[in-house]
């Protein structure tokens, strides 16, 4: 069972895979997709998006392949892999344990605040 | 997991192209401007901000490129290569610390590989520890034995020991079945190898009952003889095999480790046999060798003095006159193996020490000279932003190439130190053959690697690299170079040293091979035979065997003459007896102790013109005498002025004892008086000796026989055609025919060896000196750079800069020298045992050491020296 600083750290890599589960998507779009989707909270920065996504793929969970974008032009897309696929389950299932966690947690300690 | 593994190792071995990466970020830019105009923002601000917004780029890529799994060793391999291309960019200094590694670490394996297995092995005894040899000493034989007459008296009555027992020597036998073959037989009493602590692998020891006078015939063979002759045949016991004809029945086999505690060969061994009741009645009795297991907490020394009534029981018994000259003694087993070679042991551990010390303090020195003269690259790096972790890592990786490569060669060097050590040794130690470099001299060398690796880097990787080395001088390092100044002084004193006792040896040796021996070895060739007991019973049968031979030989191609005898001189074996069992007719028996000892040899008449030995008196032996009933001898002039002071010695009447009852000693007459010959060795002193004639008479026969022939055909051609004469009268008869000269050389093997290994660390000692003050020096000129610049700024020559360095090295040259000579002079005594004609304190060889070590030392600093002469001022000044 990960520890839940590890959990944090792999909240980015979390995001990405689920961000490209949907459809293959180049790195502008998953930036842009997770901020859109978290309504502006979410903002990745370039410095750590590449390094991440580079990361995923030398593991095997996300493979990349060029195509042409929406607007035509040439792009990095990047799609799961089945092991990808996998992974993302196990990681979303921590991260709901650990969210459960908290909440559990801060429930608790709002009972006897009140 | 496959999956992840098969990618891992893809990208692991190949990167992605940067070109790749370039363009999905150029394609995030674009699409991030594009949003940006599109939210109304000009374009050259949309530019902007995109940028501001990406950050750094480098940072990016920077940050993608660690992610790959193989960004670790591409960064080591590029230290790597970094590292390497520093050490071939100061070859002198790389060359020196991989000679120093090599040297220290090849020497010290070597000698520890060679000295462990003469001091530490184990010896293949249960319990080796407690098993001593018991003995008397007599000056007739230097090593302990004891004498039947006395032995079982010591055997009943003895308190420190466990059990006693004892040998009886070996002697050829013959195997004697379809295919014959000369073994060595040993015996030994029954309870021998339960004394040792060994058992037979299989079948078993010898009975009590088996150890009686004609007991029916038992033996234990040795473990080769079993694998060769028997094919390992597991029903070996009771096996009926024939020795010297005798019907002999295996009990058991050695194990295959087993040696005899004498180191003799043994490939069956018998018991003894002996009348136990006869000889306690024997005066002396049989001689054999004793040795026992003391009692637990028992030392050698309290079993002595524990022994000392048994000891007065055995003078009792011997001649009144020679009771002062004898001596007892207990001592580990080990030691009397080993008993002239245990303190050489010991002395060439200590050298080898002190090599690998002195290899230690020589790295650290140069180290040392190479950071200061690196403080300057490093400066510049760490201001390049290079981390101090890098740093470290590439200085470590660096010291580790050096080090890696001074083991290796080291490991190498050391194995073939060793097979020449091997192949050097002399005789009496066949367990050096199995000498290997083992897994612990492996681990030591990689020890000393990575120990060596790890004070290289951090010396020269922690100390933070002082950015103010960018713009001034340092003053740092200088004191510390005054210890190293006074390593490279004590360096040079011991090399002086080592080069003064190698010189002693080497003239000794030179003396040793070119003495004046009594006897011409040229064009002489010898056969040592020794004829079997089965084929030869009778004294008549091998007397006739020998006169045939000698026969067919003289009148063989090119043969000037043909002599027999029973040993040769100058060493190796001949009988003794003592002076007093020596008797002028008329005159009363010598009674003052025993004399010292006599050498004597059994020869026929054309002994002395065949080793060219002069008659100074008389005509010798001739062949009138051969058919004589009478006996006759030949006496060395020292033996004949000693008897006979003053007087002429030829035609007088001799008794020689030869067991016979007193005053039945046979009377010889003296025929002749030759020059002395060296016969004690070849360092040692001469012996009187004298010469019996072999007769045509089968009493002065025996089965062992040497067959001297000068000859003026080519060595090998004779040894061929001497082969063949012996095989047409006996084609299965062992013969071992060399020339003289090579049995001569044989007997240098000790002193030829003492002289190659002091000269080899002499040599050692020398180099490292050597490297040491190149090192220093380097360091020193490296420091004095700025000061050099300035003083040929002021218009100093370049002879004026060498002279300023040489100085400086002669303040450690001159005192090492005086310290090493001092040094030398007091400690040359240590081998005055060990030197032939050459006075431990000879004014030429510490002359020529001086002078070959003063110039080898300046040489060293002259590298340095004339390094400091191409400084150009105007960077210098610069720098300052």
């Amino acid at each position: 069972m990960p520890t839940p600083t590890d959990l944090l750290q792999g909240t980015l890599d979390l995001l990405i895979l689920q961000t490209v589960a949907l459809e293959p998507m180049h790195g502008w779009g998953i930036a842009l997709r997770i901020q859109q989707v978290s309504r502006d909270v979410l903002q990745i920065g370039q410095g750590s998006l590449y390094p991440a996504l580079h990361r995923l793929e030398y593991k095997g969970w996300i493979k990349s392949e060029w195509a042409n974008s929406e607007n035509n032009r040439r792009a990095k897309f990047y799609k799961l892999t089945a092991t990808g696929r996998k992974q993302l389950a196990a990681e979303r299932d921590s991260w709901n344990r650990l969210s459960d966690a908290i909440g559990l947690v801060l429930d608790k300690t709002m009972e006897v605040s009140s | 997991m496959i999956v992840e593994f098969w990618t891992w190792l893809r990208y692991f071995l190949l990167r992605k192209s940067r070109k790749e990466l370039d363009d999905e970020v150029r394609f995030h830019l674009e699409q991030s401007i594009a949003s940006k105009i599109d939210a109304g923002i000009p374009e050259a601000e949309a530019r902007r901000l995109a940028m501001i917004e990406f950050g750094s780029l480098e940072a990016t890529q920077e940050g993608c490129e660690q992610q790959r799994p193989g960004w670790w060793a591409g960064i080591a391999a590029q230290d790597f290569r970094y590292a390497l291309r520093g050490c071939l960019r100061n070859p002198a200094f790389s060359i020196a610390a991989v000679l120093t590694l090599m040297l220290g670490i090849g020497s010290s394996a070597a000698v520890f590989t060679v000295v462990d297995r003469i001091l530490f092995r184990p010896l293949p005894y249960g319990d080796s520890g407690r098993l001593v040899s018991v003995g008397l000493l007599a000056p007739i034989e230097p090593l302990e034995f004891m004498l039947g007459g006395s032995y079982y008296e010591w055997q009943d009555n003895q308190k420190p020991f466990v059990a006693l027992t004892s040998e009886a020597g070996g002697e050829p036998c013959d195997l004697t079945e379809v295919n014959p073959v000369r073994l060595d037989c040993a015996s030994v009493e029954y309870n021998f190898l339960q004394t040792l602590g060994v058992m037979p692998v299989v079948g078993r020891n010898f009975l009590p009952n088996e150890d009686r006078p004609n007991a029916p015939k038992v033996a234990l063979i040795s473990y080769a003889l079993w694998r060769s002759r028997f094919h390992r045949d597991s029903s070996i016991t009771g096996k009926v095999i024939s020795i010297d004809g005798k019907a002999t029945e295996v009990v058991g086999v050695l194990p295959e480790n087993f040696e005899m505690p004498r180191l003799q060969a043994a490939d069956v061994l018998v018991p003894e046999c002996l009348d136990v009741a006869a000889q306690r009645r024997a005066d002396p009795g049989r001689p054999l060798w004793a040795f026992a297991r003391l009692k637990p907490g028992v030392t050698p020394e309290q079993a002595k003095a524990q022994l000392e009534p048994l000891f007065e029981y055995s003078l009792r018994l011997a001649p009144a006159p020679f009771r002062k000259e004898i001596h007892y003694t207990v001592r580990p087993l080990r030691d009397r193996q080993f008993h002239d070679v245990h303190r050489a042991a010991w002395i060439l551990l200590g050298l080898v020490m002190a090599v690998l010390l002195i290899a230690t303090a020589n790295v650290a020195g140069l180290l040392t000279a190479r950071r200061a003269s690196r403080q300057r690259e490093m400066a510049v790096r760490t201001a390049l932003g290079a981390s101090r972790f890098r740093l470290l890592q590439s200085a470590i990786l660096e010291s580790f190439i050096l080090s890696a490569t001074g083991a290796l060669a080291g490991v190498l060097l050391a194995s073939a130190l060793l097979r020449v050590f091997v192949a050097m040794s002399p005789g009496g130690m066949p367990f050096l053959n199995s000498a290997r470099i083992d897994g612990r001299v492996l681990i030591f060398a990689l020890s000393i690697c990575l120990l060596s690796t790890l004070s290289f880097g951090l010396i020269g990787g922690i100390t933070r690299a002082q950015t103010n080395a960018l713009t001034s001088r340092s003053a740092s390092g200088l004191r510390r170079a005054r210890l190293r100044q006074f390593l490279v002084t004590a360096q040079i004193a011991a090399s002086l040293l080592l080069v003064a006792g190698g010189a002693l040896l080497a003239r000794s040796f030179w003396n040793l091979e070119r003495q004046n021996l009594g006897i011409n070895d040229e064009n002489v060739l010898t056969a040592t035979i020794s004829l079997g007991q089965t084929a030869y019973p009778t004294a008549e049968r091998q007397m006739a065997f020998f006169q045939q031979l000698q026969r067919n030989l003289r009148w063989g191609p090119g043969v000037d003459t043909v002599a027999l005898s029973d040993s040769l001189p100058p060493g190796g074996y001949h009988h003794d007896q003592i002076y007093a069992s020596l008797r002028v007719e008329g005159q009363p028996r010598f009674t003052s102790g025993t004399g010292g000892n006599v050498a004597w040899r059994w020869v026929t008449p054309e002994y002395f013109r065949t080793l060219n030995i002069p008659l100074i008196e008389g005509s010798g032996f001739t062949d009138d005498e051969l058919a004589s009933a009478n006996r006759f001898v030949v006496l060395s002039r020292s033996l004949a002025e000693r008897m006979f002071p003053g007087q002429s010695a030829l035609g007088r009447q001799v008794h020689v004892a030869t067991g016979a009852p007193e005053g039945q000693d046979p009377l010889y007459s003296v025929v002749g008086v030759v020059a002395d010959v060296k016969n004690g060795g070849l360092a040692a002193g001469e012996e009187p000796e004298y010469y019996r004639l072999r007769r045509n008479r089968a009493e002065d026969w025996d089965p062992r026989a040497v067959v001297i022939v000068k000859s003026s055909l080519p060595a090998p051609t004779m040894e061929r055609w001497m082969r063949r004469q012996v095989a047409s009268l006996d084609p299965a008869l062992p013969v071992e025919v060399g020339t003289l000269r090579e049995r001569i050389a044989k007997l240098a093997d000790q002193p030829r060896f003492e002289m190659l290994l002091v000269s080899y660390f002499a040599v050692t000692g020398l180099v490292m000196a050597m490297i040491g003050l190149y090192g220093v020096t380097a360091f020193l000129v490296e420091q004095r750079k700025p000061e050099v610049g300035v003083r040929m700024a002021f218009g100093a020559s370049k002879g004026d800069i060498v002279r300023l360095v040489l100085a400086s090295t002669m303040r450690m040259i001159v005192p090492g020298t005086v310290f090493g000579l001092a040094l030398a002079f007091a400690v040359s005594q240590v081998l005055s045992s060990l030197l032939f004609q050459v006075g431990s304190h000879d004014s030429v060889t510490f002359c020529g050491s001086t002078i070959l070590l003063i110039a080898v030392t300046v040489i060293a600093s002259l590298i340095p020296a004339i390094d400091a002469t191409r400084v150009d001022p105007i960077i210098t000044l610069r720098v300052e």
